[in-house]
C-alpha cells in the first residue's frame, strides 16, 4: 500500500487531533510493506494504544513490522494487551523490553512455556491467601519473597525454565510458605511460659551470625515442611515433583563455604532432592540430620528450631570461614526481621484497638450501659491471666488439632454471658496467638468503654455555640445524652463547576467490555415480564381460574369473572440516591476510580430507566456541611451530568449525618415503591471539630436509622481495609459491603445496585 | 399448585440426624408447648430444614413443608374447589391440611412468597390461631398440636424482598449459623461416611471460603455443600474433583474466584 495512504489511515485512527503528517511519515514507511491483512490488524490496534500514550504508539509502530515475523495478525490484540500491561507496570522502558522480546515474553507464555509474572497469579492467589490467613492480608511484587506481616511479597517474576503450570505452583508455594512462617510463629519463637524470644537478638549473639541465621532457617524449614504436610496436604503432594526444580541452578554444596555447604546439603536432603554433600563433611552432615529429625514431630515449635539451630551452630563452628554464600531459597527469600517486628507491632495495636472497640460496642448493646467500673462487673478468668478462654496456640487450628473442641469463647459480666461474634472470635484468636493469651486488660478496656457508654469519654463534647440557621438545618444525634442537638448543622447545597474533559469518553472507550456486559445485565433486569393471573381481561385464559369458576358455580358459589392471564412488565418503580464521599482522604481514588464507577453506573442505569440522583458530600465543621449536586432524581443524564462527574474532586472532611439526613428528606419526598440510599465512603465519619470517634459513628448510625424509619433502604459501600467492625455497626452487617481494593469499584458498584434491586 | 411445591411427611419412626448447636431444640419445644410460631433465620444449607424434620420427629407430629416462590397464591396454601367426576370438590391446601391435622407447617424461604400471600398466615401466627377459609365460609381453629414455622436467609439479598415487620413480629426467632469445626466435621462424617481426616479437610475448606466477602463471595460453602462433596468422595470420586464440582462450582461463576477456590481445594486435598 502507498505510504501516503497508510499515513492517512494512521492519522484517521489517532483521534480528533492527529499529529502533523511528517511525524507519521516514518512509521507509515515501515508499515507500507506489510500484507493487507497484517496492516489492517496493526491499524486496528492504533486506537487502542493512542489514548494511553502517544510515545508508546510510535514505539509500537516501529516494532510491529519485525514482530509480525513471528506473530500472526490474530495474535496481535493479545500482544498489545501485554504491551499495555507492561507499560502500566513499568513505563515505556518495560513496554519496549516486552516488545523487543516477543519470543520469550509473549509466545512462550502463549504456549504456556516459560516464566510467569506476578500480575498473572495475583488475582487467584490473593483470595487464596486470605482464606488461609483468615484476615485481610495483601500481596505485592518485590525483588524476592518476604513479609512484613501486613503484606506478603512475592517475586515479580518466576522463571525456572519449566512450564507455566509449574511456575504458578511455585508462586502458590511462596505465598503459602510466607503465610506459614507467620502462622507458625517462625519470627517469634515461643518459650514454654508463653513469652517470646527475640529472634534477631538470638541470631546476632552468635559468633557467626550469617551461619546462625542459615542454621535457624534450615531447622525452621524442616519443621515447616512437616507442618505444611499436615496443614495443607494437597499442596504438599503437588509440590513433591517440584522440589528438584527449586534447587536446580543453585551452586553445588561443594563449591560453597564449608558451613553453608553443609546447610545446603541438608536443605536438599529435606526437600528429597538429595545428592551427596562434600565427602569430607559426611560425618557432620549425618550428625546434623540427626538433630533436625526431632523437628518433624507435630509438637515441635519454633523455639525447638532455635535450640536445634544452636546445636547445628556448635557442630559447624570449627569449619573454616570464607567462601561462597548461596543465594536465598526462592520460597524462603531473605526474612527481614526488623520489618516483621515493626509490622507485628502495628498489627498488634490495630488488633487491640479493633478488639476493644468492637467488644465495647457489643457489651454496650448486650448489657445496656453498665454501672461505673467500681465496684464494677467481674470478668471470669478461666485461664490464668486470660479474661477469655482462648487456648494459647489456637491460631487457625491445624488439622490434627481440630478434634479437640475449641472452648467456647465467652465473656462473663455481672453473671451474664456474652457470646462473641465470629469476627471478634477470630480477632481474639489472633491476639492470643500473638501474645500467648488474651490479656485481661483488653477486656477491661472494653468494659470501661461500655461502662462509660462508649469511648466518647476521651472526646470532648462539641463546642457549645449558636444554633445553626439557614434554609437547610439538620439535627444531630448526641448518643451521650440519647437526644438530638436541634438545628445543629447547616447544610449548603452547592453546584459544581462543570469540567470540559474527555474523561467520560475515555472511560467509555477503555471500559468498553465491562460496559457492554453491564448494559446487557441491566437490560435483563428491565425485561422482567411476569404473568398476572386472575385478571378481568388478558391475552390468555387462566385455566386454573376457569376450573375454579366452574367448581364454584357447581358448588353454588358466585362465579368469579377474573378468568384471564395478562403479561405485565414488572414495574420497577425504584428511586435511588448515591452519596459520594468527597473528603480529602479520598484523594487518589475520587480522582479517577470513583468517577469511572459513576460513569459506568449511569450508563448502565440509563438502560434500565430507574430514577436516580447523585450527590457528593464534604464540608468543614457543623455550620458548613456541603452537598454537591451531580444529578437530581428527575434530571436526565446528559452532558451536563457527565461534566459534573468529571468535576468531582476531594475536598474537606466527612460529616456524614447532615448529607444522609438531606438525602433522606429528598428520597422520602419521592414517590416510589422502593427507595434506596447508597453511600460510598472511604472510612469513618470525621470532621474538623469534635465530630469523630463514637460520637460521629453514633450520629451517622442514627441518621441511617432515621432513613430506615422513613421507608428508605440505606446501603453502605466502604473502601477501607480496617473497616469491618464499625461498618457492620453503622449500616448493619447485611446492608453494607467493604471493598478492600478501590480498583474493584467500577465493576462492583453496578453489580451491587443490580443485586439490591433485582 | 404443583405437586412438588409441598411435601407432607408423617412423623418419621427413625430419628432424623440433627446435632444441636445450642439450646434451639429446648426453645422450639417450649414454643410448641406455648403455641408460639417459629422463625428460622440463617444462611443457606446450615441445617434449618433438617432441624424442622428433627423437631417434628421429637414432637411426634407430621411435617408439611411448603417451598415458597413468587407465584404461590393464597389458594395454593389454603385450598380450592376442583372438579372431580362432574362435581365440585373442595381440596384443602397444605396449610389448611396441616391446621386440621394438628401438624407442623413449615414455609421454607417465606420472603420468596408474594406479600399478599404471606398475610394469610397472620391470624394463624398470633393468639387467635385460626385460618379463615373464605371459599367455604369457615374459620378453621388450630388445635394445640398445630405449629407454624417459617424460614428465611437474611444474607446479602434484594431490598425488594424483605419480611414485613407485621409478619416478622409474630414469631419466636431462632438464629442458625454454621456449626463450629468439630461439630461440622461430626455432621459431615455422619451424613457421608467419610473418614475423620477427609471430614476435617472439608470443614477446613469451608472455613477458608467463609471469610471472602471482600473478594466477592457473599456466602461461603454451606454444610450442605460439604455433605454433597463428602458423598461424592465416599462414592469413589477423587476428593479434588468432588470439591471442584460440589463446592467451588456451586459457589461462584467468576473465573478469578473459581481459580482461587481451586487453589484452596488443591492446597487442602492431595
Amino acid at each position: 500500500m502507498e505510504r501516503a495512504v497508510v499515513r492517512h489511515e494512521l492519522a484517521r485512527r489517532m483521534g480528533p487531533q492527529p499529529p502533523v503528517s511528517w511525524v507519521l511519515d516514518e512509521p507509515a514507511g515501515g508499515l507500507a510493506a506489510l500484507e493487507p491483512p497484517e496492516l489492517a490488524a496493526v491499524l486496528d490496534q492504533v486506537p487502542v494504544i493512542w489514548p494511553v500514550s502517544q510515545g508508546l504508539t510510535f514505539a509500537f509502530l516501529a516494532e510491529v513490522p519485525q514482530a509480525l515475523g513471528c506473530l500472526t495478525p490474530r495474535q496481535l490484540p493479545d500482544w498489545v494487551k501485554g504491551i499495555l500491561d507492561a507499560y502500566e507496570g513499568g513505563g515505556l522502558a518495560a513496554a519496549r523490553l516486552f516488545m523487543a522480546e516477543v519470543e520469550r515474553r509473549f509466545l512462550c507464555r502463549l504456549r504456556d512455556r516459560g516464566g510467569v509474572a506476578f500480575p498473572a497469579v495475583a488475582g487467584r492467589l490473593l483470595p487464596y491467601l486470605r482464606s488461609l490467613a483468615g484476615r485481610s492480608i495483601d500481596l505485592a511484587p518485590a525483588p524476592w519473597a518476604g513479609t512484613d506481616v501486613a503484606t506478603i511479597f512475592l517475586p515479580a517474576e518466576i522463571d525456572l525454565g519449566a512450564d507455566g503450570a509449574a511456575h504458578r505452583l511455585v508462586y502458590k508455594l511462596v505465598a503459602s510458605w510466607q503465610w506459614l512462617m507467620l502462622a507458625e510463629g517462625s519470627f517469634w519463637p515461643a518459650l514454654p511460659d508463653g513469652s517470646h524470644q527475640d529472634l534477631a537478638a538470638a541470631l546476632a549473639s552468635s559468633s557467626r551470625p550469617d551461619l546462625a541465621a542459615a542454621c535457624y532457617w534450615l531447622a525452621e524449614g524442616r519443621r515447616l515442611l512437616a507442618r505444611l504436610g499436615r496443614r495443607l496436604p494437597g499442596l504438599a503432594s503437588d509440590l513433591a515433583p517440584l522440589w528438584p526444580l527449586l534447587v536446580t541452578g543453585r551452586p553445588a554444596p561443594a563449591l560453597l563455604a564449608p558451613g553453608h555447604g553443609v546447610v545446603e546439603t541438608l536443605w536438599r536432603l529435606g526437600l528429597g532432592t538429595a545428592g551427596e554433600g562434600p565427602p569430607e563433611l559426611a560425618a557432620r552432615i549425618g550428625q546434623a540430620a540427626g538433630l533436625l529429625a526431632r523437628l518433624v514431630k507435630p509438637a515441635a515449635t519454633s523455639a525447638d528450631s532455635l535450640a536445634v539451630a544452636a546445636g547445628l551452630g556448635q557442630l559447624l563452628a570449627d569449619l573454616p570461614r570464607g567462601g561462597l554464600v548461596p543465594p536465598p531459597l526462592l520460597f524462603l527469600g531473605e526474612p527481614d526481621l526488623a520489618a516483621v517486628a515493626a509490622g507485628r507491632l502495628r498489627r498488634r495495636q490495630e488488633a487491640r484497638q479493633q478488639f476493644v472497640e468492637a467488644l465495647g460496642r457489643l457489651l454496650t448493646q448486650e448489657l445496656g450501659v453498665l454501672p461505673p467500673p467500681s465496684p464494677g462487673p467481674t470478668v471470669a478468668r478461666p485461664q490464668g491471666d486470660a479474661a477469655v478462654a482462648v487456648p494459647a496456640a489456637a491460631g487457625g487450628a491445624p488439622r490434627d488439632e481440630t478434634k479437640a473442641r475449641e472452648p467456647e469463647l465467652m465473656i462473663q459480666v455481672a453473671d451474664r454471658e456474652v457470646r462473641l461474634s465470629e469476627g471478634l472470635r477470630s480477632l481474639a484468636r489472633e491476639i492470643a496467638t500473638d501474645l500467648g493469651a488474651l490479656p485481661a486488660a483488653y477486656v477491661q478496656s472494653a468494659l470501661d468503654m461500655a461502662g462509660a457508654g462508649g469511648v466518647g469519654r476521651e472526646v470532648a463534647a462539641p463546642l457549645a455555640g449558636e444554633a445553626a440557621t439557614g434554609p437547610l438545618t439538620y439535627d444531630e444525634w448526641d448518643y451521650r445524652r440519647a437526644g438530638f442537638r436541634r438545628n445543629w448543622c447547616r447544610l449548603l447545597e452547592k453546584e459544581l463547576t462543570p469540567v470540559q474533559s474527555d474523561f467520560v469518553a475515555e472511560t467509555l472507550t477503555r471500559r468498553r467490555g465491562l460496559l457492554v456486559h453491564l448494559r446487557r445485565q441491566f437490560e435483563m433486569l428491565r425485561a422482567d415480564y411476569r404473568f398476572v393471573r386472575r385478571q378481568t381481561e388478558g391475552e390468555e385464559i387462566d385455566l386454573d381460574a376457569v376450573t375454579e369458576m366452574l367448581a364454584d358455580q357447581a358448588a353454588g358459589q358466585p362465579p368469579s369473572e377474573k378468568l384471564f392471564i395478562r403479561q405485565l412488565r414488572n414495574e420497577r418503580d425504584i428511586a435511588t440516591c448515591f452519596l459520594v464521599d468527597l473528603s480529602s482522604s479520598t484523594e487518589g481514588w475520587v480522582g479517577a476510580t470513583i468517577k469511572e464507577a459513576l460513569v459506568l453506573l449511569c450508563e448502565a442505569l440509563e438502560r434500565l430507566g430507574d430514577r436516580y440522583a447523585v450527590y457528593g458530600y464534604s464540608g468543614m465543621r457543623r455550620l458548613r456541611s456541603e452537598i454537591f449536586h451531580v444529578k437530581h432524581l428527575e434530571e436526565p443524564y446528559g452532558d451536563a451530568v457527565r461534566q459534573r462527574i468529571a468535576a468531582l474532586a476531594p475536598r474537606e472532611y466527612t460529616r456524614m449525618g447532615p448529607p444522609i439526613r438531606h438525602a433522606t428528606r429528598l428520597l422520602a419526598a419521592a414517590d416510589a415503591r422502593v427507595r434506596l440510599l447508597i453511600i460510598l465512603s472511604d472510612g469513618k465519619p470525621e470532621d474538623y471539630d469534635d465530630y469523630k470517634g463514637d460520637y460521629a459513628i453514633e450520629d451517622t448510625r442514627h441518621a441511617l436509622i432515621e432513613a430506615k424509619v422513613r421507608g428508605i433502604h440505606p446501603f453502605g459501600i466502604t473502601i477501607d481495609r480496617q473497616a469491618r467492625d464499625y461498618v457492620a455497626h453503622l449500616y448493619g452487617a447485611v446492608e453494607s459491603i467493604v471493598l478492600d481494593d478501590v480498583a474493584k469499584l467500577p465493576a462492583r458498584l453496578p453489580e451491587i445496585y443490580r443485586i439490591l434491586t433485582r | 399448585m404443583h405437586a412438588q411445591d409441598h411435601r407432607i411427611t408423617q412423623a418419621p419412626q427413625e430419628e432424623p440426624y440433627y446435632l444441636p448447636l445450642a439450646d434451639e431444640l429446648t426453645i422450639a419445644t417450649t414454643a410448641y408447648r406455648q403455641e408460639l410460631p417459629l422463625l428460622l433465620k440463617g444462611p443457606t444449607g446450615c441445617g434449618k430444614t433438617r432441624f424442622m424434620a428433627h423437631l417434628a420427629w421429637s414432637l411426634g407430629r407430621p411435617l408439611v413443608t411448603v417451598s415458597c416462590h413468587d407465584d404461590l397464591s393464597t389458594a395454593d396454601l389454603v385450598g380450592r374447589f376442583l372438579i372431580k367426576g362432574g362435581e365440585a370438590v373442595w381440596t384443602d391446601g397444605p396449610l389448611t391440611m396441616a391446621v386440621r391435622a394438628g401438624a407442623i407447617c413449615y414455609l421454607d424461604e417465606i420472603v420468596e412468597a408474594r406479600k399478599d400471600t404471606t398475610v394469610v398466615i397472620h391470624p394463624l401466627a398470633d393468639d387467635r390461631r385460626e385460618l379463615p377459609v373464605e371459599k367455604l365460609g369457615q374459620v378453621v381453629v388450630a388445635p394445640p398440636e398445630f405449629m407454624l414455622a417459617v424460614s428465611y436467609n437474611p444474607g446479602y439479598q434484594s431490598v425488594v424482598k424483605d419480611l414485613k415487620p407485621s409478619t416478622r413480629q409474630r414469631f419466636v426467632a431462632l438464629e442458625f449459623s454454621y456449626p463450629d469445626p468439630a461439630r461440622e466435621a461430626a455432621i459431615v462424617r455422619h451424613e457421608t461416611g467419610v473418614g475423620e481426616g477427609l471430614a476435617a479437610g472439608l470443614v477446613q475448606l469451608a472455613a477458608m471460603t467463609r471469610g471472602l466477602t471482600d473478594s466477592g463471595l457473599p456466602e461461603g460453602a454451606s454444610t450442605r455443600l460439604l455433605v454433597h462433596a463428602g458423598k461424592l468422595i465416599a462414592a469413589g470420586i477423587p476428593a479434588r474433583t468432588a470439591c471442584r464440582v460440589a463446592v467451588a462450582g456451586a459457589l461462584s461463576d467468576d473465573p478469578e474466584l473459581l481459580a482461587a477456590l481451586e487453589e484452596m481445594v488443591s492446597a487442602v486435598f492431595p
